[in-house]
C-alpha cells in the first residue's frame, strides 16, 4: 500500500516532467512557403553497381511523393588523372549510371559535373575516397528497452554492436547502413473482396466491396527489403587510431522467430558528407527535445552552380568506400521469459483458383522495386 | 369575481399572519448589535452594511455607527463591510443577545503587501528609476507554484517584459534579451545557470531571499558587464534578536531555514537549505523504465551577519548549488560510444561585505566575492570512459560610496574589478580511456569599471539621474591566437599562423563609456513621466545554439574575433496611482539596439573546439515593446493584469555574408519573439486563515522554422528548411490556482503550519513548447512537444517556528 502511495506521488512529482513531456502529431499543419530546388544525389563508391547519380526537383509540398526527375542532363565525373567517366541516364529517368564495371578507387579524387537541358551547369568540390577499415566484430544481443510497455514493438529486439579499428590518420568519418531481406510467400493482398488483375497488375475494386481479404502467393522467389531509417555517423575526432568498441549500429525487431538476414555496411565518408548528415540528424532525428538546435537545410554544400552561384542546391556529392558483413541473427535463442515476438498475423485467405476454372491465375509475380526483389540476396543460405 | 375576492381575502389573512409573526419575533428573538468604527481614527462609520449568510442585503449602521439585528436562534455568517475598507467576516452562534463591535481598516491606509512594484512605491517615487521591478518573497509565495516549488524565475515570468522560450526552459528573456544578456546576482555574486533540472526549477532557495530587484531598463551605473538587464537578489539579513526557523515539505524538495542570533543584537547566522529527495523515490518505486534515471539537486545559502556597532556591519554570505543527473541517452558527448551519461554541475559563491557609515552623509560598501561554476559530464564505461569538465572562476572586488551632501543631490560612485579564469573544457584528464584527452587552454581576462551616478532633484517635480560607467576589458595570457588569411573566413583551412602570448600578457583589450540617464517629471501628486537611456557593454557570453542553453554550455570572454556586445536602450514610462495608492497603473515603452551579438554557423561544433571563432557569426539585435499594467495593491483582493506587446529580432550577416548570413541577411524573429502577452494574477484573502490565488498567462506562440517542401536522398525523405523562424507555434495559455491554509489549528503557538494546495495548468491545455518534423517511412510529419500537457496537482506543508 505504501509503495502504491509513493507511486502516485512519484507519478505526479518530479518524474512527471520526464514522463509527461508529451509529443503529439500535428494534423492541421499548413505550410508557410512552397519552393522547389534541384536535388543532386551523387554516389561514387568502390562497390560495383552502387555508383549512381540521381537528379530530381524537390517537392514543394510536405505531402508530395513525386520528385520530378531532371532528365537528359550531361553528367560526368573526372578523377585526379583527368579521366572522365560519363554517367548515362538509365531506365529510371533522372538516374544516371556509369558504364558497367565502373568502381571508384580508394585514394582517388573525383569531381562531378552536371549540365541540364536548360544549360545550367553544376560542379562539385573535389572529393577523395577514404579507405574503410574492415568490420571486425559484430555482436547481436537481445535487449529489452523497458521504457516501452509490453506489446510495443520497440520494447524487444536485438541490438547490433560493432567493433572496428579506426585508421591511424586523423579525420576519418564513418557511416553505417543496413539492409534486411525477408523472404515472402504473399506477393499481393486485395481488400474489399477484390481480386488481382493480372493485366493491369493491381487489385480490382469491386462495385460492392465486402470484408473479404484475398492474399495472392508469389510466383517464385521473392524478398521484401527493409533498411535503416536513421542516419548513423561517427567521427574519429576523439578516438583517432583507436579500436572502437561497442558502437551500436542497428536495432533488429523481434517480429518473428526465423533467422534474420542482416547486411551491414560500413562506409568511410568524407568530411562534407559527415557534416551534411549531421545537419539532417539535428533537423529531423535528434530533434523534439527542449534543447533542439535550429532546424536548417544545408544547401550547396559541395555542389555549386557555375551559372548562378547563388542558386541553392539540395543533395551532396558522396564519395565513399564500403566494407560489409552479411550474417544471420538467430531469433529463437536467449529470449527472456515472458517476451514474445510481435508477429502480425496474415489477415484474410489465400486465394486459390476454383477447380476447373479456365485461364485462372493465382500466383502474382514478384515486381522489382526498391522494397522488393526476386534476385537472391548476396550471401543468402537459408 | 368570487375567485378574485377569495384570493384577496387569503392574501390579507396571510399578511396578517406574517405581521403577527414578525411582531412576535421583535419581542422575543435575540439580537446582534454593536458599533462599527474606523480602526485608525475611531470615527464611527455610517452606512456600513451588515449582511447575513452571504446575502447582499442587510441592515446598515446609523450615523453613530450603531446597528442592531434580531434573528432567530442559530448560526450565522456575518459580513460587515464599508466602501474603501477591508470587510470583516465572522461566524456567530446566536443564543442570546450578543454585542459585536467591529473596527474596520481603511484600505488606503493599509500597509501594502508589495508583491510586485513597477515604479511608484515610495522608494521609487524618490528616485527616477525606470523599468525597475521589485518583488517581495512574501508576494512570490502567494503565486501558484509548479509542483509546489516557490520559484523566483517562474514568478518573474508573470511580469510584463519577462519571458522565456517555453515552459521549463533555462533562463529568462527580458525585453528581448538573450538569456546570457541578463546579469543575475545573489548577494553580489553572479549566477551562471539559474535553474535546476535543466530548467525546471530556479536555483534560489526561496526562504533565504529577502527581495529581488529586476532592472529591465534604467540600470544604475554600479552594474556592468551584461547588455540587457540585472536581476539583483538579496539574501535575508538574519534576525539578531530572536531565533526563527521555517521550512517546508513538498513533492519535489524539502527545505529548512533558520535565523540564529549568536550574540544578541550583534551577531547572527542564517542557514537555508533545500534538497530534492527524488533519488530515494526513484530507487524505491520508479517504474522499470526510469529506474536508471537519477535526478537530484540541492542548494544551501548561509550568511553570517555581524554588527559590532552602529557604524559598521560585516556579512559573509555563501551560496552553494549542486545538480546531479544520470540519464540513458540524453545529450551525450558527440562521437563517443557511451550508453549512459552522468552530469553534475553547480555554483559555489562566496561574498564578504563591509558597510561603514562615516557620517549621515557618507557611507561605504566594500565587497569581495568569488563564484566557481563547474560542470562535469561523464560516462564511466570500461574502455570508452569519458570525463569532461569545465569551469568558470569569477573573482570580484567592489568599492561603492554613497554621498548625500544635501536634500537635492545624491551621489553613488565606486570602482569594481573582476577577473575571469575559464577552463573551457578538459576531456579525460588523468583518465585511462580509448577516448582521447583533449585540453582546451585556460582563458584569463579582467574587467574593470569606474562609475558615478548622480541624482539631482532640480525641483519638486523634476529629478534627473545621470550616470557614467567606464568599463575596460583585457584578455590576458598565457594563450595563443590564430591568424587567418586576410579577407578569408576563419576556418581550419585559412589559419596562416599563431600568435602566442606569455603569462599575464595583454592579448587583446576593449573599453568604452556607458552613459546612463533617467529623468522623472511629476504631473500632480499621483502621476509621473519618466525617460531613460542606457548603454551597456558585455564582454562575456554564453555560446549555445540550443533552443534553451544546456547547463554545460560554454561561456566565452571577448577576444580579437569575438567583440563585446554593446546595447543602447531607450525607454519612456508613464505611471499613475489612484485612490490613495490602492491602484497603480503603468505604461512603459522601450527600444533596444544591440551590436555584436553572436549566432552560429550551421552544424556548429561548440564543445571542445579550440578554434571557436570559426563557428561564430556576428550580427545585430533589436527589440521594442509596450508594457501596460494595472495593479490593485491593497484590500481583500489584490492582483494585477498586464498586457505586453514586444518584438525581438536578429540580423546575422557576418563578415562573409555569402557563406555566413542567416535568412539571407534579413531580420528574423528570435526564438523568444512573442508579440502579445497577457498576464493576470488575483489573490483573495477573505480571512486570516485562507487565501486563494489565480494566475492566468497568455502569449503568442513562439517562432519555429517551417519547411517549404521535401526532398529525397538515400531513399529517405527530409524537409527543406529555407528560412529560420518563419512561422509560429500555437498560442500559449494557462490558468493556475493555489489555496493556502494558514495556521489551520487557529491556535497561537510558536509552531505555525500552513498547507498550500496548487493546481498548475488547471484546465490541462497541451501548450506546445516546439513544433518539429520527423522523417518517417511515409514522408515528413510535424509533431508538437508539450512539456506540461496536463494539470499538475501538488501539496506542500510549510512551517514556521518563532
Amino acid at each position: 500500500m505504501l509503495k502504491r502511495v509513493f507511486q502516485i506521488i512519484l507519478s505526479i512529482g518530479i518524474l512527471s516532467f520526464l514522463v509527461a513531456a508529451c509529443v503529439f502529431p500535428v494534423t492541421d499543419f499548413v505550410q508557410k512557403d512552397a519552393t522547389s530546388f534541384i536535388t543532386i544525389e551523387a554516389d561514387i563508391t568502390n562497390e560495383i553497381g552502387s555508383s549512381k547519380i540521381r537528379i530530381t526537383n524537390s517537392a514543394n509540398r510536405l505531402q508530395s511523393v513525386l520528385m520530378l526527375p531532371v532528365t537528359k542532363a550531361t553528367v560526368y565525373v573526372t578523377d585526379e588523372k583527368g579521366i572522365q567517366t560519363v554517367f548515362k541516364e538509365g531506365v529510371v529517368t533522372g538516374t544516371y549510371m556509369p558504364p558497367a564495371g565502373f568502381v571508384g578507387k580508394v585514394g582517388s579524387s573525383y569531381q562531378l559535373y552536371v549540365k541540364t537541358l536548360l544549360g545550367t551547369e553544376y560542379l562539385s568540390d573535389v572529393e577523395t575516397m577514404n579507405p574503410v577499415p574492415s568490420l571486425e566484430n559484430v555482436v547481436s544481443q537481445f535487449e529489452l528497452y523497458d521504457q516501452y510497455a509490453k506489446g510495443d514493438p520497440k520494447r524487444v529486439g536485438w541490438s547490433i554492436y560493432l567493433d572496428f579499428k579506426d585508421n591511424d590518420r586523423e579525420g576519418d568519418f564513418y557511416q553505417w547502413n543496413w539492409k534486411h531481406y525477408e523472404k515472402i510467400q504473399i506477393c499481393a493482398t486485395c481488400t474489399g473482396g477484390g481480386l488481382w488483375n493480372f493485366t493491369k497488375n493491381e487489385c480490382n475494386i469491386p462495385r460492392t466491396p465486402n470484408d473479404q481479404i484475398w492474399n495472392f502467393q508469389c510466383d517464385g522467389n521473392c524478398w521484401d527489403i527493409s533498411w535503416n531509417n536513421e542516419i548513423n555517423v561517427f567521427s574519429d575526432a576523439l578516438t583517432n587510431g583507436q579500436r572502437i568498441v561497442g558502437k551500436q549500429v542497428a536495432r533488429v525487431p523481434f517480429d518473428g522467430y526465423t533467422d534474420y538476414y542482416f547486411r551491414l555496411e560500413q562506409r568511410a565518408i568524407t568530411k562534407s558528407v559527415f557534416t551534411y548528415n549531421q545537419s539532417i540528424i539535428s533537423s529531423v532525428q535528434s530533434n523534439g527535445s527542449m534543447f533542439d538546435v535550429p532546424a536548417e537545410t544545408k544547401f550547396s554544400l559541395n555542389i555549386k552552380s557555375k551559372t548562378n552561384p547563388s542558386e541553392r542546391i539540395l543533395g551532396v556529392f558522396n564519395v565513399y568506400s564500403v566494407a560489409k558483413k552479411i550474417f544471420f541473427i538467430n531469433r529463437s535463442k536467449n529470449i527472456p521469459q515472458g517476451e514474445r515476438a510481435t508477429v502480425s498475423p496474415l489477415l484474410g485467405d489465400v486465394y486459390t483458383c476454383p477447380p476447373g476454372a479456365v485461364g485462372c491465375q493465382e500466383r502474382v509475380p514478384c515486381f522489382e522495386s526498391p522494397t522488393r526483389t526476386k534476385i537472391v540476396p548476396e550471401g543468402w543460405n537459408l | 369575481m368570487t375567485k378574485s375576492f377569495t384570493k384577496v381575502f387569503f392574501s390579507i389573512i396571510l399578511l396578517f399572519l406574517g405581521i403577527s409573526q414578525a411582531f412576535s419575533q421583535t419581542t422575543t428573538l435575540p439580537a446582534i448589535y454593536g458599533k462599527v468604527i474606523d480602526a485608525q481614527t475611531g470615527e464611527p462609520l455610517k452606512g456600513a452594511v451588515i449582511a447575513l449568510d452571504f446575502k447582499k442585503s442587510g441592515t446598515k449602521t446609523d450615523s453613530t455607527g450603531k446597528y442592531k439585528i434580531h434573528l432567530p436562534f442559530g448560526e450565522y455568517v456575518l459580513k460587515i463591510s464599508y466602501v474603501g475598507y477591508n470587510p470583516y467576516r465572522t461566524r456567530v452562534n446566536l443564543k442570546k443577545d450578543q454585542e459585536l463591535n467591529v473596527e474596520l481598516n481603511d484600505v488606503t491606509k493599509q500597509l501594502e503587501e508589495v508583491i510586485v512594484s513597477s515604479s511608484s512605491t515610495k522608494k521609487d517615487i524618490q528616485t527616477p528609476s525606470l523599468g525597475v521591478t521589485i518583488l517581495s518573497l512574501k508576494g512570490i509565495k502567494k503565486l501558484p507554484t509548479m509542483m509546489g516549488e516557490v520559484d523566483v524565475i517562474r514568478s518573474l515570468q508573470t511580469l510584463p517584459g519577462v519571458s522565456s522560450v517555453g515552459e521549463g526552459s533555462n533562463g529568462l528573456n527580458i525585453r528581448g534579451s538573450n538569456v546570457d544578456q541578463n546579469l543575475i546576482f545573489i548577494d553580489d555574486t553572479p549566477i551562471f545557470n539559474p535553474t535546476h533540472m535543466f530548467g525546471l526549477f530556479s536555483v534560489f532557495a526561496s526562504d533565504a531571499i529577502r527581495d529581488l530587484e529586476l532592472y529591465k531598463g534604467g540600470v544604475p551605473a554600479r552594474f556592468g558587464g551584461r547588455s540587457a538587464s540585472v536581476l539583483d537578489i538579496k539574501m535575508i539579513e538574519p534576525n539578531t534578536e530572536n531565533f526563527k526557523m521555517q521550512g517546508g515539505i513538498g513533492l519535489v524538495s524539502n527545505r529548512v531555514m533558520a535565523e540564529i542570533p549568536v550574540i544578541k543584537e550583534k551577531l547572527s547566522v542564517l542557514v537555508a537549505g533545500r534538497a530534492s529527495f527524488n533519488d530515494f523515490l526513484f530507487k524505491l518505486v520508479a517504474p522499470d523504465n526510469l529506474k536508471n534515471v537519477r535526478a537530484n539537486f540541492m542548494d544551501i545559502a548561509t550568511k553570517i551577519y555581524y554588527r559590532p556597532n552602529n557604524k559598521n556591519t560585516i556579512s559573509f554570505s555563501n551560496y552553494y548549488s549542486y545538480d546531479y543527473y544520470r540519464v540513458d541517452s540524453l545529450f551525450s558527448l558527440e562521437n563517443v560510444v557511451a550508453r549512459r551519461t552522468n552530469f553534475d554541475y553547480g555554483h559555489q559563491n562566496f561574498a564578504v561585505h563591509w558597510n561603514h557609515y562615516f557620517s549621515p552623509k557618507l557611507s561605504m560598501m566594500l565587497s569581495g566575492s568569488t563564484t566557481l561554476y563547474d560542470t562535469k559530464t561523464y560516462a564511466p564505461d570500461t574502455v570508452n570512459t569519458i570525463n569532461l569538465t569545465s569551469s568558470i572562476n569569477y573573482k570580484n572586488l567592489h568599492a561603492s560610496f554613497d554621498y548625500i551632501p544635501n536634500e537635492v543631490h545624491k551621489l553613488n560612485f565606486g570602482a569594481s574589478i573582476t577577473r575571469y579564469d575559464i577552463k573551457p573544457g578538459t576531456l579525460n584528464d588523468g583518465v585511462v580511456s580509448r577516448v582521447s584527452k583533449v585540453y582546451l587552454p585556460d582563458e584569463h581576462s579582467m574587467e574593470a569599471g569606474l562609475y558615478v551616478d548622480e541624482e539631482w532633484k532640480m525641483s519638486e517635480k523634476f529629478t534627473i539621474q545621470t550616470g557614467l560607467r567606464y568599463s575596460h576589458y583585457w584578455q590576458l595570457g598565457e594563450g595563443s591566437v590564430n591568424v587567418y588569411a586576410p579577407n578569408q573566413m576563419p576556418s581550419l583551412n585559412t589559419i596562416v599562423s599563431k600568435k602566442t602570448f606569455g603569462s599575464g600578457d595583454v592579448m587583446y583589450s576593449y573599453g568604452g563609456f556607458e552613459p546612463r540617464l533617467t529623468m522623472k517629471y511629476s504631473i500632480g501628486k499621483d502621476a509621473t513621466v519618466k525617460f531613460g537611456y542606457n548603454r551597456m557593454q558585455q564582454f562575456f557570453q554564453l555560446l549555445s545554439n540550443n533552443t534553451t542553453p544546456l547547463p554545460t554550455s560554454r561561456w566565452k570572454t571577448a577576444n580579437e574575433y569575438i567583440k563585446p556586445q554593446k546595447s543602447d536602450f531607450v525607454s519612456l514610462g508613464l505611471f499613475k496611482t489612484f485612490n490613495e495608492n490602492v491602484y497603480e497603473t503603468s505604461l512603459e515603452s522601450y527600444y533596444r539596439d544591440v551590436q555584436n551579438t553572436v549566432d552560429f554557423v550551421s552544424g556548429a561544433n561548440l564543445q571542445l573546439n579550440p578554434n571557436i571563432e570559426t563557428q561564430l557569426i556576428t550580427g545585430k539585435g533589436k527589440a521594442y515593446g509596450v508594457e501596460l499594467m494595472l495593479q490593485k495593491k491593497k484590500g481583500e483582493m489584490t492582483g494585477w493584469i498586464s498586457y505586453t506587446y514586444a518584438r525581438a529580432f536578429s540580423q546575422m550577416i557576418g563578415d562573409f555574408p555569402e557563406v555566413q548570413s542567416i535568412n539571407g541577411g534579413n531580420w528574423f524573429p528570435t526564438n523568444y519573439d512573442k508579440p502579445h502577452t497577457f498576464n493576470a494574477m488575483i489573490n483573495l484573502t477573505p480571512t486570516l486563515h485562507h487565501s486563494f490565488s489565480f494566475t492566468f498567462a497568455y502569449n503568442t506562440g513562439r517562432p519555429f522554422s517551417s519547411p517549404s517542401g521535401l526532398y529525397e536522398i538515400g531513399g529517405k525523405r527530409y524537409p527543406v528548411f529555407t528560412e529560420r523562424n518563419n512561422d509560429r507555434i500555437r498560442d500559449y495559455h494557462r490558468l493556475d490556482f493555489s489555496w493556502t491554509i494558514n495556521n489551520p489549528s487557529m491556535r497561537h503557538v510558536r509552531w505555525e503550519g500552513s498547507w498550500v494546495f496548487t493546481v498548475y495548468n488547471l484546465y490541462g491545455r497541451q501548450n506546445p513548447y516546439s513544433l518539429f518534423f520527423k522523417s518517417t517511412k511515409n514522408g515528413v510529419k510535424p509533431y508538437e512537444l508539450s512539456v506540461f500537457a496536463s494539470p499538475f496537482v501538488s501539496l506542500t506543508y510549510n512551517f514556521k517556528f518563532l
